[in-house]
This record gives C-alpha cells, sequence and structure tokens, in this order.
C-alpha cells in the first residue's frame, strides 16, 4: 500500500514534469488499422523520438469507415496520412489539404490475377472481371483503364468492375479475374490461402508506369500560416522520418513494435515482418522531402481521365517543402 | 450574420403562424399546412445555419446543394434505385416474407415443428448482419443475389412471429362455433385464423419493409458491383461528396416511406373490419 501511494506520488511528480515542458500535442491519423505499413510513426512513439523533439503524439488507427480527409475537416487530427490521388481529389472539393511530407517514394499497388483466368498482359483485361476497393482508393486503378483505353461500366470490350471488399476472396473463389493487392499486405493473404506465385500474374502500378503516390502526411493550409504549429510539424516530420529510417534498418524490431501498439490483437508477427520488410522497400527512396517529379506525374495521371478524370485542373499550392527543409537540414 | 438573423425571423414567424393555425378551427388544409410549414421551417434553418456559420459541405451540405445534385443525378440515382430497392430489398422482402408466411402455417398446425422451428428463427435472427453479409456475399457472389439473401434472414423472423401470434388470435367462442359446423381444418384456416391473423401479418410486413431496406443498403458494404445504393453512400463517403450521399439518403427516405404507406394501404383495405381501422 505504502509503495502504491509512493509509486503514485512520483507518477504525479513525474506528469507534472512532463507537463512542465509543456509537451505540445499532435494527432495523427492513419489511412489504415494498425500495421506495418504505419510502422515509422510507432516507432518514434516507442522509441521516444517524439518525446525527443518536445512532442505529445497521439495516433489514431483508422479503418474501412474512415476518410483521413474527413476526420481532419472535422477537426479530429492535425495530421492525417492519404494517397494523393484521394488528396487531391478532396483538394478539388474544397478541402485545402497540403502535403508536407512524402515517407513513401514508391507505390505498392498491384494488380494480381490468376493465370488460369486467362489474363498474361493488360492486354487480356477486357471483359474480365477487377476487382478494386473503393472509398477514395479507385482512383490510380481509374486513371490506369483510362489509360488503356479501357472502359469501367460495364459495357462490351472493356472491364467490369467489382467493389471488393477488404480482403481477397474474389480471386479465390474464381469470382474475379484479378483483385486489387498491396505488395506488402494482401498479395501475402492470396499466398497464404494457398495460391502460388507461379498460380499469379501481378501487374505493379509502379512498373506499368500509372503509380501515383501514396502514404504522405497531408495538413490544412490554413494550420500553416500559423508559425507555432508550423514548427510543430517540422518537429513531428523530422522525428517520424527518424522512425521511418530506424524503421528501415531494424524490420523486425519495427513489426514487434506495431504488434505490441495493436490494440486490436488481430494482427500476427509473421505477416507484420513480412509487411515490415515489403513496405521498407517503399520507403526507401525517400527522405521525407516530395519529389516534386513524382508529384508531377501524379497530377498528370490523374488529369489524364478521358471523360471522367479524377481532378479536373492541376492543382495550386497542394504541396509544399518549408516543413522538410526546415526538418531535415 | 445576415442568415443566422434571417433564420431566426424566419423560424419565429413561423412558428407564430402554425400556433395559430393550431389553435383555430381544424379543417383538412390546417391538417395539412400544419406539419408542412413545420417541414419547410426544418429545412430554412438547415440551410440558412449552415450557410451563416459557413460550415464546410464536406461535413454538411445546405438542402438546396443536395437538391441540386439530386436533380442533375437523377439516371445514377435510378439505376442504384433499381438495383438495390427493386432487385435487392424487395425480391428479398418477398421471398421472406412469403417463407415465413409459410412456415407460420405450418408451425401452427403442428406442435413438433413449433418447438423445433421457432428457436431457430430466433436464432437465425441474431445472428448479426455485419457478420452474415459478408459470408452471403461469398456464397451468392457480388450482385443482387447476395442483397436479397440478407434481407431473407433479416425479414424472416419479425415476420413468422407476427403471423405465429395471428394465428392464435382467434377466441374461443370463434373457434367452438367452427367446431359446431364441423369445419375441416382448411376451412378453419381460411375463414377464421387467416382473416383473424390479418392485423398481427400486416404488422410484421410493415415492420419488415424498412428492415428489408436497411437489409439491402448495408449488405452492398460488403462488396457489389458498381451500383447500388449502399456502394454509392459508401464510396462517395470517400471521395467527400456528402451531397451525393445526402441525396441516396434522400431517395431511400423517400422510397422506404412509399413502401411502408403501401402497405399500410393495403391493410386498410384487407383488415377494414378490424376496430383500429374504422373511423
Amino acid at each position: 500500500m505504502k509503495n502504491l501511494i509512493k509509486g503514485a506520488i512520483a507518477s504525479a511528480f513525474l506528469f507534472g514534469a512532463s507537463a512542465a515542458q509543456a509537451a505540445d500535442d499532435v494527432t495523427l491519423q492513419l489511412k489504415w488499422v494498425t500495421q506495418a505499413q504505419f510502422a515509422g510513426y510507432y516507432v518514434a512513439l516507442d522509441k521516444g523520438f517524439y518525446e525527443e523533439e518536445g512532442l505529445n503524439v497521439t495516433i489514431k488507427p483508422g479503418g474501412p469507415d474512415i476518410a483521413p480527409a474527413q476526420v481532419i475537416a472535422g477537426g479530429g487530427a492535425d495530421v492525417v496520412l492519404d494517397w494523393m490521388p484521394s488528396a487531391l481529389a478532396s483538394r478539388e472539393k474544397g478541402l485545402d489539404l497540403v502535403n508536407i511530407a512524402q515517407p513513401f517514394k514508391s507505390s505498392g499497388m498491384m494488380l494480381t490475377c490468376r493465370k488460369d483466368a486467362g489474363v498474361e498482359t493488360p492486354a487480356d483485361f477486357a471483359d474480365k472481371t477487377l476487382g478494386v476497393w473503393f472509398f477514395g482508393n479507385e482512383y490510380p486503378f481509374l486513371s490506369w483503364m483510362n489509360k488503356l483505353g479501357l472502359k469501367t461500366d460495364g459495357s462490351d470490350g472493356g472491364v467490369t468492375v467489382l467493389k471488393q471488399g477488404f480482403n481477397v476472396d474474389p480471386i479465390l473463389q474464381g469470382q474475379a479475374a484479378c483483385v486489387s493487392t498491396m505488395t506488402y499486405n494482401e498479395y501475402w493473404q492470396i499466398i497464404d490461402a494457398g495460391l502460388t506465385p507461379e498460380e499469379l500474374v501481378v501487374f505493379k502500378y509502379e512498373d506499368e508506369g500509372v503509380s501515383t503516390l501514396e502514404d504522405g502526411m497531408y495538413v490544412l493550409g490554413e494550420n500553416l500560416k500559423d508559425e507555432a504549429f508550423k514548427d510543430k510539424m517540422v518537429r513531428f516530420v523530422r522525428a517520424s522520418m527518424k522512425g521511418w529510417k530506424y524503421a528501415e534498418e531494424n524490420p523486425d524490431e519495427a513489426a514487434d513494435i506495431v504488434l505490441d501498439n495493436d490494440a486490436s490483437g488481430a494482427q500476427t508477427e509473421k505477416h507484420q515482418r513480412r509487411m515490415m520488410s515489403e513496405v521498407a522497400k517503399l520507403t526507401a527512396g525517400s527522405n521525407g522531402a516530395l519529389d516534386v517529379a513524382d508529384y508531377e506525374r501524379t497530377v498528370q495521371s490523374l488529369l489524364e481521365g478521358g471523360s471522367d478524370p479524377v481532378i479536373t485542373k492541376a492543382p495550386e499550392g497542394a504541396w509544399t517543402h518549408e516543413i522538410t527543409d526546415a526538418a531535415l537540414n | 450574420m445576415i442568415w443566422i438573423l434571417f433564420v431566426l425571423i424566419f423560424w419565429g414567424a413561423m412558428w407564430a403562424v402554425n400556433v395559430r393555425l393550431a389553435a383555430g378551427p381544424q379543417t383538412q388544409l390546417t391538417k395539412i399546412l400544419v406539419p408542412t410549414l413545420f417541414g419547410i421551417t426544418l429545412l430554412v434553418l438547415w440551410e440558412g445555419l449552415v450557410r451563416g456559420f459557413s460550415i464546410s459541405p464536406i461535413l454538411l451540405p445546405p438542402p438546396s446543394m443536395i437538391a441540386q445534385r439530386f436533380a442533375t443525378s437523377l439516371p445514377i440515382l435510378w439505376e442504384d434505385f433499381v438495383q438495390t430497392f427493386i432487385k435487392g430489398a424487395l425480391s428479398g422482402y418477398f421471398i421472406g416474407c412469403s417463407a415465413a408466411f409459410l412456415t407460420a402455417i405450418a408451425v401452427d398446425r403442428s406442435d413438433f415443428l413449433k418447438r423445433g422451428l421457432l428457436p431457430i428463427g430466433n436464432f437465425v435472427a441474431a445472428l448479426p448482419i455485419i457478420g452474415m453479409a459478408p459470408i452471403l456475399v461469398m456464397w451468392f457472389g457480388f450482385d443482387w443475389q447476395s442483397k436479397a439473401a440478407v434481407v431473407v434472414i433479416m425479414v424472416f423472423f419479425p415476420m413468422l412471429v407476427n403471423t405465429v401470434a395471428g394465428l392464435n388470435a382467434k377466441d374461443k367462442f370463434q373457434d367452438d362455433l367452427m367446431k359446431t359446423y364441423a369445419a375441416s381444418y382448411w376451412q378453419n384456416l381460411l375463414k377464421l385464423k387467416l382473416p383473424a391473423a390479418m392485423p398481427f401479418i400486416f404488422n410484421g410486413l410493415k415492420i419488415c419493409t424498412t428492415l428489408a431496406l436497411i437489409g439491402a443498403i448495408v449488405a452492398e458494404f460488403f462488396g457489389s458491383p458498381i451500383r447500388g445504393m449502399g456502394f454509392r453512400i459508401s464510396t462517395e463517403v470517400g471521395r467527400l461528396s456528402l451531397d451525393m450521399v445526402w441525396a441516396e439518403i434522400t431517395v431511400a427516405a423517400l422510397a422506404g416511406s412509399a413502401f411502408y404507406g403501401t402497405m399500410a394501404l393495403i391493410e386498410k383495405a384487407v383488415t377494414f373490419w378490424h376496430p383500429s381501422q374504422r373511423n
């Protein structure tokens, strides 16, 4: 009992001490559930990188019914992770999202097809059924199909699109010839379900030249006018990138940290370690600063939408190097 | 500011008008006018407050924007309506309610089935829809068939319980009278039990109208072709087109009310003899 009271007093002091330093609160909204896709942030939290920068970071997991853009619009987060196509589309809807850092250099999106469904090259897509994620994740697919000249409205000679749930059942059941997968997640679910890599054909968006930028950090433009907020973001980006580089070098430890932080308990060690090693390949080329050439390519691919482009005009002020310049010096 | 002021004045004025109408003589006109004014006031309040506080349309679009989106997207809304309501909800409703009706008659006839089937019906009704929907999508495919299957599961139990209760609603004297006529089972069923059960059956049918629509929409969240009200709602939320989401909600509300209203009208015609329907 005595010890308990002592402990309580000690922790009260500790709490007072950290409050005295006035750690700045930052809330980060993830795009999806807790998994190694977000390892950098969990590592930065767990290893105290955020604390070193005087930040008190709260990481909110996402899920199938959470649109990061809507969360930030409602004031539920300071920073959100989003894919650029969805962020730019939201921007055109009037939400002033600005990219402040881009830890993912390459795209992990693929279309995974069964060979026995008769798909060898993109030319074979015509008249096949393809599984796609929606909820803002459909834009890269739509712009690729536009580029291939395939209609997605179900008319002859085009492709039939299925809204796939967030699992890979349609390809296992043979309801779709191809499904959308990420190199670090769903592809391995197909493998775990018993299909072998020899039975599958994968089309990486990266290889097809239609890749768009994935997980980036976005904030509201109006907040960037505030110097205090900017300073907070500089520290946040610096600590997050430190977390990412640490995760790349120590993938197994990073995966374990993610597992420790997974409140749902749904993730397994095998899957997370594999995911971390795949995610490390995507973050490897980035120091956190947005590559303007990648940005231009993403915008170009979204504008080339034929009759139904994802965005209708080139966005202005959708990104800034201000934060990363200050953070990474 | 001017919007908020206008809204407050409009609200007060409409309130005063309605109070005066309610205090005055009740005619056919006032009966329609009072709720209509109330609805209009709500819409004006919504519009004015959204504009007055300049709330982002991503969070809550004003009704005028929703109406505009509704008017310009009629072909899409119609396609979604046919996919979800006509194909998914109506066919599931029809299959589920008829199956429950026939089961109820069997249950009423045989005590064995009553003790065997009712608990199973209860069990099926307790299955969570978000657990069943993905499984049914796996079994019946992505198109409307799997949505109809979800609806069947949702409407079966309420319909069954209501019909079984209805078939027991006749009273002892009526039963005795039929016995003195030496009525056969079928005569008894058609001439006494079913008519006496009608108020209960229509209760079940009315409850199931809204369940069917909810089931068909929610089932589309777990995989669907790229049309349908549930698909559109979940997709457009992700795209931040909240005006389209509200347009779909409007369609769902209108369709649901019309469906319920139709059932209520049929009920009125069928159970004209019941005390609750007499004027």
